[in-house]
């Protein structure tokens, strides 16, 4: 009786407080309204997945559409070219993590040991800038530089140093590289901001007794920057491989491979995101493509809470 | 210790060369594409110019203002960079400002469901059929109500209005204000740096934006530019592959590589002139978000 008494007036006074922050309420309300819309419905759309689904269906199809089992995994794995797309899915990805991710943070080391204010201004400036432009423009750009006539080519024809032109952009051999180096030249400036302001918060008076001591500028960036500035690389570190599969830090292995993939490259730059784009929206082949899509994801997922367990294991911070 | 002088000045001469090849490889490319937009297709088309137009001309950006299909991209750009930009910017702090009150009722339960949903989503297959169903395909708002909500701009957002003193919205209470007025009259107000950030991120990415042109809309007068010059180079590289040598026009001296280079000009110049301008307000954004995560 009492404790039914008191339950009610929590729940009165609940829903007078709920009142009083109405608006806040309406406001956090009508996010997440978006959010059960525009994403969380997709989510239970991977249902499909295991359907055979029609899109004359709609959302609702979701949910009435046949069950098929594991019918579209087998005929992903057993397709020709899943083995060729898994290994450029994980090889890019890798690959990208250990060439594009010390970049910035040597770059940090560099600007930091510039004293001229206005040239290490202009250099940070000038290195953002890539990150801002499209991808589509960056195509574009190696387009201008790396096509049979483009400007690489011609200097090195200036110079006889090839007969016929590099095929850059269409040889399979060359696509890694490409996608590889376009991504650290777009992503380096950018990425170095976090390492940059890493190093600034280092305390001063630490390389000032440094300097005392003799130490070389080379050792006081091996034993006070670098420690210094540990816990950032590692928070970056399990963010890079928590977005393996997307790309590492700028996450971007899905434009590269749709912009810079052509019949010529294919087998080395068809990516599971490519393929479920190809097989979903263009051969209309839904429920297979969702079902694709869904073993990226698993993926990701595990290299997310898999990367952090690691690096906490290894170094005693995660963040989650 | 002159010795050590010595060592301290190689090491910088190296550095400062070094930092100048990044720069110049940085820079370069935009100023190669510049020097190409103006100068003539044909004579580009011979080679050899690398620092500065041989044969002056304004005909490749006299070519894109008199085409209608570019015009009419270039309007959709401008249109869904507008209003997408504003839509989200608004939508988004107004979700985050709410969120930022510590005392929400079922702030654990609102903050669970945002992340989330940052880290799973149903992907691509579903995400279209469940834009089909909205009626959203091959409309221009496919382009602006899906990306409404940033929850990164969310998290960081939160931590910039958890800043602000709540003695200023309890004052405003006092003189009877509600939250909404508060919202929209004192807090956007002294949040110009995280707004700031907020839309540069978001107008960059509307700019940017192609795969949805490619993917969500069929309808011509839809397109955006980013998506006419991914076409445009790709008929290019095709044609490369073919081994042929193509001009946009035979009468005319403008060829596909000279008119791309105006169009990548045209598109990367919005983006150049503002950035550097919000350069204190973005480097203090993107640290925000990386510690948050």
């Amino acid at each position: 009786m009492n404790s039914k008494v008191a339950s009610n007036s929590k729940s009165r006074s609940l829903w007078s407080d709920f009142k009083k922050q109405a608006y806040l309420q309406s406001f956090v309300l009508i996010g997440m309204l978006f959010l059960l819309i525009f994403s969380y419905i997709p989510m239970v759309g991977i249902i499909i997945a295991f359907k055979n689904y029609k899109i004359s269906d709609g959302v609702l199809g979701f949910f009435t559409s046949p069950w098929v089992g594991l019918k579209h995994f087998t005929e992903f794995f057993t397709e020709i070219e899943s083995g060729m797309i898994i290994r450029n899915t994980f090889i890019i990805s890798v690959l990208k993590i250990i060439f594009t991710f010390p970049i910035p943070i040597l770059f940090a080391i560099m600007i930091n040991e510039v004293r001229n204010v206005k040239f290490k201004k202009f250099i940070q400036t000038a290195s953002y800038l890539p990150h801002f432009i499209s991808w589509v423009v960056v195509y574009g750009i190696m387009f201008a530089f790396l096509s049979g006539d483009g400007v690489l080519n011609s200097v090195f024809k200036t110079f006889n140093l090839i007969d016929k032109p590099i095929p850059f952009l269409t040889d399979p051999k060359k696509f890694w590289p490409l996608v590889i180096i376009s991504d650290a030249w777009k992503e380096f400036g950018w990425w170095s901001i976090i390492f940059i302001a890493a190093i600034v918060g280092i305390d001063q008076s630490i390389f000032e007794a440094a300097e005392i001591d003799g130490a070389s500028r080379f050792q006081k960036i091996r034993y006070i920057t670098l420690p210094g500035i540990r816990s950032t690389i590692n928070v970056v570190l399990i963010l890079s491989l928590g977005n393996l599969l997307g790309g590492g830090m700028s996450g971007s292995n899905f434009e590269q491979s749709l912009l810079l993939g052509n019949n010529l490259n294919r087998s080395a730059s068809e990516i599971l995101q490519t393929h479920v784009l190809k097989a979903g929206l263009v051969q209309l082949r839904y429920s297979y493509a969702a079902a694709v899509g869904l073993l990226q994801s698993i993926v990701s997922v595990t290299m997310i809470f898999g990367s952090n367990a690691l690096v906490k294991k290894i170094s005693g911070t995660g963040i989650y | 210790m002159v010795k050590r002088a010595k060592k301290d000045i190689a090491f910088d001469v190296v550095n400062y060369i070094l930092l100048i090849l990044i720069a110049f490889i940085t820079i370069y490319p935009f100023y190669y594409i510049l020097v190409i937009s103006f100068n003539s297709g044909l004579d580009a088309a011979r080679g050899g110019i690398y620092f500065w137009p041989r044969v002056f001309t304004l005909d490749n950006y006299r070519k894109i203002i008199s085409d209608d299909k570019w015009m009419n991209a270039f309007g959709i750009s401008v249109f869904r960079t507008v209003l997408g930009t504003a839509m989200s910017v608004f939508f988004t702090s107004m979700v985050a400002y709410g969120l930022s009150y510590k005392k929400l009722l079922f702030r654990n339960g609102y903050y669970r469901i945002l992340i989330f949903s940052m880290y799973f989503s149903g992907g691509l297959i579903p995400y279209y059929v469940l834009l089909k169903s909205l009626g959203l395909l091959n409309t221009v708002w496919v382009y602006i109500i899906p990306s409404l909500l940033s929850q990164f701009m969310v998290l960081i957002m939160i931590s910039f209005f958890a800043e602000i003193p709540s003695s200023l919205s309890e004052s405003a209470y006092i003189d009877g204000a509600n939250d909404l007025q508060i919202f929209m009259k004192i807090i956007l107000p002294i949040s110009k740096p995280v707004l700031a950030t907020a839309t540069l991120f978001a107008a960059v990415g509307h700019w940017n934006a192609w795969m949805d042109s490619a993917y969500y809309v069929s309808n011509p007068k839809l397109r955006t530019m980013s998506y006419l010059m991914m076409e445009i180079i790709n008929k290019s590289q095709a044609a490369n592959v073919g081994d042929m040598q193509q001009t946009y026009r035979s009468a005319t001296n403008i060829t596909t590589k000279s008119l791309q280079a105006a169009v990548i000009i045209i598109s990367t110049i919005p983006i150049l002139v503002t950035y550097p301008f919000l350069q204190k307000y973005f480097v203090k954004g993107i640290m925000l978000g990386s510690v948050k995560g």
